[in-house]
This record gives structure tokens, C-alpha cells and sequence, in this order.
């Protein structure tokens, strides 16, 4: 019987895999320090997650990962990007992409696979053909005028992270001067602020992943 | 919320558009607008034109596209409407225009397709932003920006 000639309601339906969750960001801007705050959180929650990282030629922000007893060290993945680490997650994210569906297969109960991507700079966006959902982190050491210069990754995520607010006072940066900026230069589109070092603020981004593709009830 | 987690296919098939067009008639047919950048993810949420707040979780197989059916019941359904892409069709004035709007978009990694002479440059967000990006190469007649269009 062809598909055409099943009723709708008996159509196979396809399974539905993790959700995928891009972060993304300059080299040195918290990224990996945010993951290891929100794997606990995570876990906490119940959610079943695994991690892709991508690096230039070296594994060291997997192998941080999995030698940091948050999480099992299989569920941590790396994928080396070679030179240019933007291709590998929007170009081209085929490697992104099948290392992803590995785990997938490998682990059938995944609710979510995060995604960091290699530092770049502020013009590096995910393809939403690798991700359904992606942040993007800055520091506030990069200074207060980050939002204004108008990155197209700045711009485009879904979540803005503006992370190590502790350093704000130590680099003269008026927090509250940058959520303006962020916010007028996103039209509004959720900007958090966040102290991967101690946690303060990673609540309030696991809730936002979680409203946004992982649906819990509010 | 509601879960919606599969594509039942699309309204221009004959089975649908006949439920679709009696669903209609009751007032069941909802429609989902989803801006273009949006239908590339398999997961968003969304609210309907009636309100409903929707939570699409997809397959990675599947994909949105403009008509698409979400939901079927007796006397409900959702279905998918998408915008048409919009492109800046940008025209070079000769060979050496050419060369540098192509490496200038290139390096703004903006999503283009070539026409000829012309190069539509797909917008995702506010057209003003690619206009200002644009500016020295049109105020020194190196390119010639058209309006926005479907082409
Ligand atoms: N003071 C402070 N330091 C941080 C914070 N987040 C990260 N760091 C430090 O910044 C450095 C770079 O962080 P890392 O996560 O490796 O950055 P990545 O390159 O974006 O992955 C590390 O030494 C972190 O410990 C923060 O919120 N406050
Ligand atoms: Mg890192």
C-alpha cells in the first residue's frame, strides 16, 4: 500500500531524536567553563545529555569534559575542525551532524545533545540544519561594547549569554548599560547574564533551553 | 501546550484538502505562521492564529514547509504557513564590482544566489542591515541595490 493511499492517521511517524543545542562564541569566553555548569543542572533535571566539542587539531575541551566526573566520558565527543572552526558548524556540519546521530543511535533515550563550537569570532552562526537552538556567549571582558558592534553572532542566537559579570567592575563595564545595548540590538530577544565561575545565572539559562526545545511545562 | 510531532502531510493533497476545506468550514483550522528563518528548525515553539501554544518536535528526516499538516482531527487541524524568502537583489556594474561584492558578501557569510550580474542576497532580519553593510560599495556606484523581492 502506498502512502497515498493510507489514511493520515496511520502514516508512519518518524522518530523524534534529542533536541540539539548549539553554543557558540569567542575563544575564551566561558563556553566550556558554562558547559560543565550546566551538565550537573541538567543531570539534576533528569535530562539524559551527551557533548560534542569542537577544536581546532587538539581534544582538549573533551577531554576536560570527560575527565571532569560530571558526566560519563562516553557521552562526550569531540570533532576536529581543522582550520577554520565557523565551517564546522555552519558551512559544513556534516561531521557535527553525524557525530550527533552516533550518539543518538548509541544512546536511544537522549533528550539532548550540546554542541560547542570551536572559539570564533563574533561573526560565527550555527546552521539550523545541525542545531534547533543555539547561545551565544560573550564575556564582559571584551567590553561594553560588544552588543553594539553588531555581530551576526550576537545578533542571530536565540540566547545571548553575557558571561564572568564578577569581572565587570575590573574591566569598567556598566552591566546594566549592556543589557540595554543587547537587548535594542537583539529587538528584544532574551539576553542572560551569567558567572560561569561560581553558577550565578546558569539556572535561568537551563530554564530558557528548557522552555524553548525541550518543552517542560511552565 | 500541545506537542506536535509530525508532518501528516500536506494540504495540497486531494484527502487533506477535502478535510481540510470541511474543518475550515467549522472554524477548526488553525494556522501556524512561521517566518523563514524559523522553518529550517525541527524544534520551536510557536503560537497559533487561535491562540494555541505550540510546541513542534520534529524528526530530523522531516521538515516545515508552507502547508504542511500538523494536527488532524475531526474538527480541528493545524497546518503550516511559511513566508517566501525575501532576497537584495544586488547588480554589479562591471567585473570589478563583481569581484568585491562577492568577496564582501562572502565574508559576511550572507546566503546568496547568483543571477547573471545580479546577486540576491537572502535577508534574515532587518533589510536596513544589509543596506548599511552595502553602503560604500552603492555611494561609490561599484553595485546597484534593487528592491527587495521574491525571485
Ligand atoms: N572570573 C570568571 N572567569 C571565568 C568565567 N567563566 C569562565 N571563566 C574562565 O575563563 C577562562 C576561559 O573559559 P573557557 O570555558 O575555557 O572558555 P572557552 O574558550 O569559551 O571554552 C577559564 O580560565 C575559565 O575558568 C566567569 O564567569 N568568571
Ligand atoms: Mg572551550
Amino acid at each position: 500500500m502506498s502512502v497515498e493511499t493510507l489514511s493520515v492517521e496511520s502514516r508512519p511517524a518518524s522518530k523524534v531524536g534529542a533536541a540539539r543545542v548549539g553554543i557558540g562564541g569567542p575563544v575564551g569566553s566561558g563556553k566550556t567553563r558554562l558547559l560543565e555548569q550546566l551538565i550537573p543542572r541538567f543531570i539534576e533535571r533528569g535530562t539524559k545529555l551527551a557533548v560534542i566539542t569542537n577544536d581546532l587539531t587538539t581534544h582538549e575541551d573533551a577531554e576536560r569534559l570527560q575527565q571532569s566526573g560530571l558526566i560519563d566520558p562516553e557521552q562526550v565527543r569531540a570533532v576536529e575542525t581543522g582550520a577554520c572552526p565557523h565551517t564546522a558548524i555552519r558551512e559544513d556540519p556534516t561531521l557535527n551532524i553525524q557525530t550527533a546521530d552516533e550518539l543518538e543511535s548509541l544512546y536511544p533515550g537522549l533528550d539532548l545533545v550540546l554542541i560547542e563550537s570551536g572559539g570564533d569570532n563574533l561573526a560565527s552562526t550555527f546552521s539550523l540544519d545541525l542545531v534547533d537552538y543555539w547561545l551565544f556567549v560573550i564575556d564582559v571582558a571584551g567590553g561594553d561594547d560588544i552588543p553594539r558592534k553588531q555581530g551576526p553572532g550576537v545578533l542571530h542566537c536565540d540566547l545571548l549569554v553575557v558571561n564572568k559579570f564578577d569581572l565587570a567592575p575590573y574591566v569598567g563595564v556598566d552591566l546594566e548599560r549592556m543589557r540595554r545595548e543587547s537587548l535594542q540590538a537583539r529587538g528584544d530577544r532574551p539576553v542572560l547574564f551569567t558567572n560561569c565561575a561560581t553558577g550565578q545565572g546558569v539556572d535561568d539559562v537551563v530554564e530558557a533551553i528548557g522552555q524553548a526545545v525541550l518543552f517542560d511545562q511552565s | 501546550m500541545l506537542i506536535l510531532d509530525r508532518i501528516l502531510g500536506q494540504a495540497s493533497e486531494p484527502e487533506l484538502a477535502e478535510r481540510l476545506h470541511q474543518i475550515g468550514h467549522v472554524g477548526g483550522l488553525e494556522l501556524l505562521q512561521v517566518s523563514g528563518d524559523d522553518v529550517q528548525r525541527r524544534r520551536l515553539r510557536l503560537t497559533s492564529d487561535a491562540g494555541t501554544d505550540c510546541a513542534i518536535r520534529l524528526a530530523r528526516t522531516q521538515r516545515l514547509s508552507d502547508g504542511a499538516i500538523l494536527l488532524l482531527d475531526t474538527e480541528r487541524a493545524i497546518m503550516v504557513r511559511t513566508d517566501q524568502p525575501q532576497y537584495l537583489m544586488v547588480r554589479a556594474v562591471d567585473a570589478a564590482g563583481a569581484l568585491e561584492l562577492g568577496y564582501f558578501a562572502g565574508n559576511m557569510h550572507w546566503s546568496v544566489r547568483f543571477d547573471t550580474d545580479v546577486l540576491a542576497i537572502q535577508i534574515k532580519g532587518e533589510v536596513q542591515d544589509y543596506l548599511d553593510r552595502l553602503t560604500p560599495m552603492i555611494e561609490s556606484g561599484k553595485v546597484q541595490v534593487e528592491s527587495p523581492c521574491v525571485p
